[in-house]
């Protein structure tokens, strides 16, 4: 598979980060999907894809942040989900 | 990446998101990751990542005589440009030498500044078809190349502890696709878990021989003006952990002109970048990603 050139990243999706408190694994995936699009000029009716970045035990009293539930909050229904690292 | 592109490649998507969110520093996640990677290993005193790197590195530095006076470079130059990016943890914290040699020993031989930091927050990043890309409003940024390698699923089943690592096939891949050679890139960013893991990842891709880096980083090679700037947000040891969308991310907003104080070019004395190199690495050192990105 040569794709040289063929693909381009086109937005980037920030958070507040650091220390912040009170702030869920689900909540953070979702402000940087929804800066993301943002940031490319898309809406999310454009996002087809959705890949979630390493999956990590649910900390006390949160969610499992599966891709489904991503997707779910954020009004995407993707044709491709998946979840790996790197 | 490999999955995005293949959903993309295949005609399955038009639009791959890539994110990434944990609540790793307030939340009790990476405890709860911790205790079940603990194995019976533990009654010898090895668990988690960075016990498994520390020995990675303990025999890096009895085969090719690495250490700390090769990893200060890292963390003190990473730190450089962290202190140029606003949202980076370690953003108003300066490193010098001598504040790398007298923090402790977070497990031997890493002091604590050669471990990444612990972050709550999120990144994520977009992928699309050029064409679809050339409607859009940011300078173009294309994947020139791609290579992942996997030796193996975790240290105790690794054919080696002091490479070559994933990181040896995966940029020969990701160098071949591309049709460059590494003197053709302008900056990397480079998957940064420890500061022996860019040591041993630009070795592997060439850079330097092994045990060479001890020379290759001295001078500021890697800070604001030097000759191979290297992490530029601050990475993972002084900006913010998410994971390897923290490099990839950089690389694509040095790419597109948009990093402010520390925007490779003029304002940072350094060559205003066409091509990047990224990483990304998992397990202890096992498994490697490599992107090389350029502007269109």
């Amino acid at each position: 598979m040569n794709v040289k050139d063929k693909y381009a990243i086109v937005g980037v999706g920030y958070t507040p980060q650091g220390k912040i408190p009170e702030r869920t694994t689900l909540g953070f995936h979702l402000e940087a999907c929804a800066n993301a699009i943002e940031d490319a000029g898309l809406s999310r009716e454009d996002i087809d894809g959705l890949i979630c970045y390493r999956h990590f035990p649910p900390s006390t009293g949160e969610q499992d942040a599966t891709p489904y539930l991503v997707a779910q909050h954020l009004g995407l229904s993707p044709a491709y989900m998946f979840q790996d690292a790197n | 990446m490999l999955h995005a592109v293949g959903a993309l490649e295949s005609g399955t998507c038009k639009y791959v998101l890539i994110s990434y969110g944990h609540s790793a520093r307030s939340g009790d996640s990476m405890l709860r990751m911790l205790s079940d990677m603990t194995g019976d290993e533990a009654i010898y005193g090895h668990f988690g990542a960075a016990g498994g790197y520390a020995l990675a590195a303990q025999r890096a530095m009895h085969e090719f005589n690495t250490g700390p006076d090769t990893w200060k470079h890292i963390a003190v130059g990473q730190r450089a440009w962290a202190n140029l990016n606003p949202r980076a943890m370690m953003y108003d914290r300066r490193l010098t030498d001598d504040d790398y040699r007298a923090a402790k020993w977070l497990i031997e031989p890493f002091r604590l500044f050669d471990n990444c930091l612990v972050s709550d927050g999120g990144r994520a990043c977009i992928l699309t078809s050029v064409e679809r890309a050339r409607d859009l409003k940011h300078p173009l940024v294309t994947i020139m190349g791609l290579g992942q390698h996997n030796p193996s699923g975790d240290l105790q089943k690794a054919d080696y502890l002091a490479g070559p690592t994933g990181a040896k096939i995966a940029g020969e891949a990701a160098f071949s696709m591309a049709g460059i050679s590494r003197e053709a890139v302008d900056a990397c960013q480079i998957y940064d878990c420890f500061t022996y893991t860019v040591e041993i990842t630009l070795q592997d891709y060439g850079y330097f021989e092994p045990g060479g880096g001890k020379d290759w980083f001295m001078g500021g090679a890697i800070e604001p003006g030097g000759r191979m700037p290297v992490n530029t947000s601050g990475g993972l040891l002084s900006e913010a952990y998410h994971m390897g969308l923290t490099p990839l991310t950089e690389g694509v907003m040095q790419l597109m002109g948009r990093c402010g104080p520390r925007q490779l070019g003029p304002e940072t004395n350094t060559k205003t970048p066409e091509i990047m190199l990224c990483s990304d690495n998992g397990g202890i050192l096992q498994t490697h990603a490599c992107c090389i990105l350029r502007r269109l």
